[in-house]
């Protein structure tokens, strides 16, 4: 590539081209201003030269064509070093202007960066970076460092009007009034002149003008003069094609084309005069000098000689001066000739000899230091290099010594820094260098900060212009140079860097970053006022969750404002602030099944289908009955979607998310619905209905834009307002109430946050499976139905609640409570049903119950017939209870039902209640409706009573109770009221005296105490019967204190009867009576509070069931006799009637075989060889008299078992006999009892034991029993009980 | 010696932060955050020019901002430690990056993780800030 091509090589060729001083008198100044321009403007355009075509020979022989070439025209007041100030302004002013200019698609959305990446680099590059980089080279103008500034002709222009034109020239090139160069000896001032004569044709012909010129020929010289006339055109109204002076027009009034009286001989003499110039005066002077300057410098410094008695020279001269900026080099200097010579080589494209001479100072000034000279000569060969297009390497190196140097020299070279960097960086340009370039750029960006703004915004597109692309630095600098403008006032600049910026970013997860450009850019849309882009700038940085809690108040407060300041409500889709948990979304609605509470909405489906299997109308039959209604009713697209009826509202749980750490306020917070009403004309076809939803749904959509509430003429919505806490998390229920049919659609939600702004966001754009709880299975599949529904007219529907349910009971905790079922509608409902759950904790009552007294209603009433059998047909368990067929619930009044409450057992208990219903209006699709309760009940434990039965030894049918009752509450005491069996045959009583008055119970403390129970038999009999006959039978005992009055309760009767038999089912298997079993049931009630608030006393039941009183013998037997017999033994002996009644308490057939002994000493073997039996026996069997004695000393059992026995067996030593077989078997039939006579014979008087006896019992297995009774011991012996008579000798 | 501004961050192959940590023990400064991770995140492009021309894992301070250097290490999975920092320790970075590397290769080896998510695990964020202590 061609050097002199590329945009460095232009500007060079531009730049550093000759200068022409012009010295002109006011009369020029005033003709050329006829044409609006001034006199150097007038010649300017024609001193650039496309083809000037003229050889040039400078030191070498070898002359060369030159091509292109430039004077500059400069008039001789510009010649000075530009005031910084003046330009430093200028450039503002361009900025400026140029912000303006752009600003107008600044509010169109930002570029995408693949288009920007796409496109050219002219077409990206603000056209003024140009012009501002030319600028600020040019504030460096005319410095003293640098030869190429200076002048090298001088054009001296008069008027032919002024008079005196002779004396004029010469008072023209007056030193005085020359600029400073040519005065302080910078330069030389005898530098060439050329003569020229304006003349101005309006003022008349130019005779008088050639005779000047021919005076002027013979004063300065024949080849040096020239005349030149212009304003030839009277007019003034000539227009000239591609005018030159274009760029000047702004100088130019607007009436004005500029050169209007120019006419086209007046243009080609002033080209033709320019070129002459050139090429016959500037070049060869150019040349001369040239030759002149380099023999000089050939002579004196080239050559080994020379070069050694400089640097010897040098050397000796650092000694002795050391100024601050180095020594001043004037003109005649070799140093400043050199230069000279380097720069006029330049200009003339003579490079190598440029670059020997720029070579050659360089070390002359490092030496000197004298740094600024060094820097600009370094700059210089940089810039030969590179038009050289030699060695990159080297034009690089001497860039940046330049630039360092220049760097070193201070504060004052900033200029100097900035104008190398330009032209560094152009230079790397210019070779695809861009990263590189970018650095540099970044390296001028000075302490000002608009200088530093545009640097940086070029190094951006450096950054952009590199292969490959480096979007992240470009960012970068983008934002570096946004906020040094912004740091100027200049916002439209800042705004356009970050705009591009914003492109760069887009979608990027830097939070830090992204929050950064979104946010300042938004203020200062909202500072130029421009709110409505501001908003959507700054809606991106609402969560900034991982931002410091200020800057989180910074933005939402800023955000606010600026909402505020648009004045107008805004709407955001998807606004993040609170964020709405899509995946919480929980819809609740009702169509046949209703739910009295949230709780028994969280239920899961089948559950409530396992429950109300049996209630609903058989499946198929009530299917195609409301079905078919339905398919007729239901356009095809609807059939899938849910069913809600009209005035019932839909329920939407939502999440709300504050993620900052700021609270928040929210209110309004509602759904967004559409109701497409159906249309009267039910009898149209389903095409044309479904077209009309459609329409209908069409101008739904956009009244639903505007706003919902006034919509509400078919739907309300509710409202709800709430503060949201830093990070905290709210679940919201939204609900819609429809108010006719149709088809109704939630599309989604909103909010308005801090009554600005508000947000909202559609449930169906996000495919986030919604979790719609009571949806169909059949619906799920696709999302859009999930949220329709269709609506249904008004149907009744009913209110359920049980009071006064308590969430907290105690084990046992008996009460009566109300079912209360409202209906609101006119229409009524009937043939209701109900099934619960939990049969053990909640039983259906007596509508005659509902105004009883409790627990007073259950108490023993003597006199008064009861009311009910004990059990209460209702409650059969896991069945439907139908309420009567004539209850209709309707309007105002509501039903109330009695239902009792036991909490059976400890935990935490859910009860679910169904309450089926019919509704009476026979049209509607839904024939019958579902309510369905839920209660959560936690039940603590309470009293824990267990019982143990052993049969009691020597009584037939009786047995020992003991009952343990130990408190298991942690604050509850409890008075413990009284023990009943049930049924009939029981006859329980206090072991103890009767009136041992039993203290309560406080937490943690236990009780035993023992009574006594008595099979009374006739259990096989019907209890009314039983009641009738023995109505004075004891099957309760008190154990309150006596003194109190309170009454015995009847556990017989409805609830307690009824609970007892769930108890029976739920601890047992069947309700059948088992005689070999007794049910306890335990009353207490909770200990009186002293507190003054009278609580109403709690009763609480236990029940313990099938209480066994079967022991491992089958067999129990008793042996009735005289105890005292009087004999006269001299008669005979005496002979004794015994009778053993042995009772089986079995279920078998028993065998038993009853030995007798007479002998003492087999007796005694027997008892020695049997004993550890009967110890361990009576550990088994004998029950809880003995239990601890035996659990502590097993092993002295023989020697306790022995002592009871043995002095007995040796008292006996007369003993008695057995009259009669000494073998006795009987069979016993299961449950029955066998009298059995026995006679002994005693010979004297005295007490006898008759425990001499052995009965050896043996199960005879029944067939179908057999598997049973496999565990019961099959057989087994048992020793007789002592029994004393006494035998006396009657007188 | 610790450095007085540092700033450790983890990039995932697709240019997205997975961990962050300001472990200088400067006073942390309010724009401070946004201006490392403007410079961090800049000097991604130059991690990818250099990434590819070397085989070490530890490419050394590949960028700078006035006086913040920033060092690389770049994971076999063109996962990028980034370290923003002052002080000139190449020795230290160049040990904590790699015990770094090694925390972040345990982290991988979580069933649970996704790679290329975010590190949310309070335990590599300590044991970051331990390393951090003991080489910066």
């Amino acid at each position: 590539m061609d050097p002199a091509n590329t945009p460095l090589g232009r500007m060079l060729l531009d730049e550093i081209t000759p200068v022409v001083m012009v010295l002109h008198t006011q009369l020029v100044e005033e003709s050329s201003m006829k044409n609006g321009l001034s006199f150097v403007q007038m010649l300017s355009p024609f001193a650039n030269f496309d083809n000037i075509d003229v050889p040039v020979r400078t030191a070498s022989d070898q002359p060369y064509r030159l091509q292109k070439f430039k004077l500059r025209l400069f008039s001789a007041s510009d010649i000075r070093q530009p005031n910084l100030e003046v330009a430093k302004e200028r450039l503002q002013q361009v900025i400026t202007e140029a912000g303006e200019k752009d600003f107008s698609e600044l509010c169109l959305d930002p570029p995408q960066i693949d288009n920007v990446l796409g496109s050219s680099e002219s077409e990206i590059l603000p056209s003024w970076f140009q012009y501002f980089d030319k600028e600020l080279v040019r504030t460096l103008s005319f410095s003293d460092h640098e030869a190429f500034d200076h002048p090298v002709a001088c054009l001296l222009a008069v008027s032919s009007k002024d008079e005196q034109p002779i004396n004029r020239f010469v008072d023209l090139f007056d030193t005085d009034k020359l600029p400073s160069l040519l005065n302080d000896g910078a330069m030389d001032p005898k530098i060439l002149k050329y003569y020229l004569l304006v003349h101005d044709n309006q003022d008349g012909p130019p005779e008088k003008s050639t005779k000047i010129l021919t005076e002027m020929r013979n004063t300065f010289g024949p080849n040096d003069c020239q005349l030149l006339c212009i304003n030839s055109s009277q007019d003034g109204q000539i227009e000239h094609q591609n005018n030159p002076w274009a760029s000047y027009k702004t100088d130019a009034t607007s009436s004005q084309h500029p050169g209007c009286f120019l006419d086209m001989d007046d243009f080609n003499e002033i080209k033709d005069f320019m070129q002459e110039l050139s090429s016959t005066h500037i070049i060869p002077y150019m040349e001369q000098k040239i030759r002149v300057l380099n023999q000089q410098v050939s002579a004196t410094r080239k050559g080994f000689r020379n070069q050694i008695k400089n640097l010897w020279w040098r050397k000796g001269k650092e000694e002795t001066l050391d100024a601050p900026n180095g020594q001043m080099y004037t003109f005649s200097s070799i140093e400043s000739q050199i230069r000279m010579l380097g720069d006029y080589a330049f200009m003339l494209r003579d490079y190598e000899l440029a670059l020997s001479n720029y070579r050659l100072i360089s070390t002359d000034y490092k030496i000197d230091k004298a740094w600024k000279r060094y820097a600009g000569v370094q700059e210089m060969m940089g810039l030969t290099y590179f038009m050289l297009d030699q060695s990159r390497k080297d034009a690089e190196y001497c860039m940046e010594n330049a630039f360092n140097t220049y760097l070193k020299a201070g504060s004052s070279g900033q200029q100097n820094v900035t104008r190398c960097g330009l032209w560094w960086v152009e230079m790397l340009k210019a070779r695809d260098q861009y990263k590189e370039a970018a650095t540099v750029y970044f390296r001028i960006c000075g302490e000002e900060p608009l200088h530093s703004a545009v640097m940086l915004e070029q190094a951006s597109y450096c950054y952009l212009f590199s292969r490959p692309p480096m979007l992240h630095k470009y960012g970068f600098h983008l934002v570096l140079s946004g906020d040094r403008y912004k740091k100027c006032d200049q916002v439209k600049h800042a705004i356009r860097t970050y705009r591009i910026a914003v492109s760069v970013y887009k979608g990027t997860s830097w939070s830090h970053i992204k929050d950064h450009v979104h946010f300042h850019i938004g203020e200062w849309y909202a500072f130029l006022g421009m709110y409505d882009v501001a908003v959507t700038h700054m809606l991106e940085v609402l969560i900034c969750g991982h931002q410091a809690k200020a800057t989180q108040e910074l933005f939402l407060r800023d955000f606010l404002e600026i909402v505020q300041k648009t004045g107008k409500i805004f709407k955001v889709l998807k606004l993040q602030l609170p964020v709405v948990n899509l995946s919480s979304l929980k819809v609740i609605f009702e169509d046949h099944r209703t739910y009295a509470s949230p709780a028994a909405v969280s239920v899961r489906e089948s559950l409530w289908h396992s429950l109300e299997e049996d209630m609903i109308p058989s499946f198929s039959s009530a299917r195609t009955n409301w079905l078919e209604l339905q398919s007729k009713v239901i356009p095809k697209q609807y059939k899938e979607s849910h069913i809600c009826v009209a005035g019932e509202a839909i329920k939407v749980d939502i999440e709300f998310k504050n993620p900052l750490q700021i609270s928040i306020f929210v209110s309004n917070v509602s759904l967004i619905c559409e109701l497409s009403a159906k249309s009267d004309d039910m009898n149209s076809d389903a095409s044309d209905l479904t077209t009309e939803v459609h329409n209908d749904e069409h101008h739904n959509v956009l009244s639903a834009s505007g706003d919902v509430i006034s919509d509400g003429s078919s739907f309300t919505l509710s409202k709800v307002d709430f503060s949201l806490g830093g990070g905290e998390l709210i679940l919201v229920q939204l609900s819609v109430t429809p108010k006719v049919e149709g088809i109704l659609k939630i599309v989604g939600v909103r909010w308005k946050l801090s009554n600005s702004v508000v947000g909202y966001h559609n449930f169906e754009s996000n495919l986030v499976t919604k979790k719609i709880m009571k949806g169909r299975k059949k619906a799920k599949n696709s999302s859009n139905n999930n949220m329709k529904f269709m609506v249904i007219k008004s149907l009744p529907k009913l209110d359920g609640f049980i009071h006064p349910l308590p969430e907290k009971a105690y084990t046992g905790d008996l009460r009566n409570l109300v079912l209360e079922l409202r209906n609101q509608s006119e229409f009524p409902v009937k043939n209701l049903k109900m099934k619960i759950s939990n049969p053990r904790f909640l039983l259906i009552g007596n509508p005659e119950e509902l105004n009883l007294e409790f627990p007073a209603c259950l108490e023993k009433k003597t006199n008064i017939e009861r009311s009910s059998g004990h059990a209460n047909p209702n409650n059969a368990p896991h069945s439907v209870y139908q309420f009567p067929e004539d209850i209709k619930v309707q309007g105002e009044t509501p039903l109330l039902w009695p239902l009792w409450f036991r909490a059976a057992v400890p935990g935490h208990i859910s009860m679910y209640v169904s309450i089926y219903y019919e509704v009476g209006d026979m049209s509607s699709i839904m024939r019958y409706r579902l309510l369905r309760m839920r209660y959560n009940l936690q039940v603590l434990p309470s009293l824990d009573v267990s019982f143990q039965i052993s049969p009691r030894p020597s009584r037939l049918k009786e047995f020992l109770v003991c009952m343990d009752v130990v408190n298991k509450t942690s604050s509850g005491s409890f008075q413990l009221h009284q023990l009943s069996s049930v049924g009939h045959q029981w006859e329980i009583s206090l072991l103890q005296p009767a009136d041992t008055s039993f203290p309560s119970l406080f937490a943690g403390q236990a009780l035993s105490c023992f009574f006594t129970l008595k099979n009374c038999g006739k259990s096989l009999v019907s209890d009314d019967k039983v009641s009738s006959l023995y109505p004075v039978l004891e099957s309760d005992v008190r154990l309150s204190p006596q003194n109190s009055n309170d009454v015995l309760f009847y556990v017989d009767s409805s609830p307690l009867a009824d609970f007892h038999n769930c108890e029976r089912l739920h601890q047992g298997v069947s309700l059948k009576e088992d005689p070999s079993t007794v049910d306890l049931i335990l009353i207490s009630r909770s200990q009186k509070s002293n507190s003054v608030v009278s609580e109403p006393q709690h009763l609480y039941s236990h029940h313990s069931c099938h209480c066994s009183i079967t022991s491992s013998r089958p067999v129990s037997w008793l042996v009735e006799g005289p105890r005292i017999v009087h004999h006269n033994f001299s008669v005979s002996f005496c002979e004794i009637n015994l009778r053993m009644t042995m009772c089986n308490s079995s279920d078998a057939t028993v065998s038993v075989q009853i030995d007798t002994f007479d002998h003492p000493c087999s007796n005694g073997q027997l008892i020695d060889t049997t004993a550890p039996q009967s110890a361990v026996s009576s550990g088994n069997q004998v029950g809880w008299h003995e239990e601890p004695q035996a659990e502590d000393i097993k092993v002295t059992s023989e020697v306790l078992a022995s002592p009871v026995e043995k002095p007995l067996s040796l008292e006996s030593v007369p003993p008695f006999i057995w009259s009669g077989s000494s073998c006795t078997r009987i069979q016993l039939d299961p449950i029955s009892t066998a009298e059995i006579p026995l006679k002994i014979c005693v010979f004297s008087p005295r007490t006898y034991d008759v425990s001499n006896y052995v009965l050896n019992w043996n199960l005879l297995p029944l067939n179908d029993q057999e598997n049973k009774k496999e565990r019961r011991q099959s057989s087994g012996i048992c020793h007789g009980y002592p029994y004393y008579i006494t035998v006396l000798q009657s007188p | 010696m610790m450095a007085t501004t540092a700033c450790f961050i983890i990039v995932s192959r697709n240019d997205i932060p997975i961990y962050e940590a300001e472990v200088g023990s400067a006073a942390k400064r309010e724009d401070a955050a946004q201006l490392h991770q403007f410079i961090l995140h800049a000097a991604l492009d130059i991690v990818q020019d250099l990434a590819w021309t070397t085989s070490a894992m530890f490419l050394k301070a590949i960028d700078r901002f006035n006086d913040l250097v920033v060092s690389v290490y770049v994971t076999a999975g063109h996962t990028r430690l980034m370290l923003l920092h002052d002080s000139r320790n190449d020795d230290g970075i160049k040990s904590f990056f790699q015990e770094v590397h090694e925390l972040y290769i345990k982290t991988l080896l979580n069933p649970i993780y996704l790679p290329g998510s975010r590190i949310t695990s309070s335990h590599f964020d300590t044991k970051v800030r331990a390393l951090a202590r003991k080489y910066l």
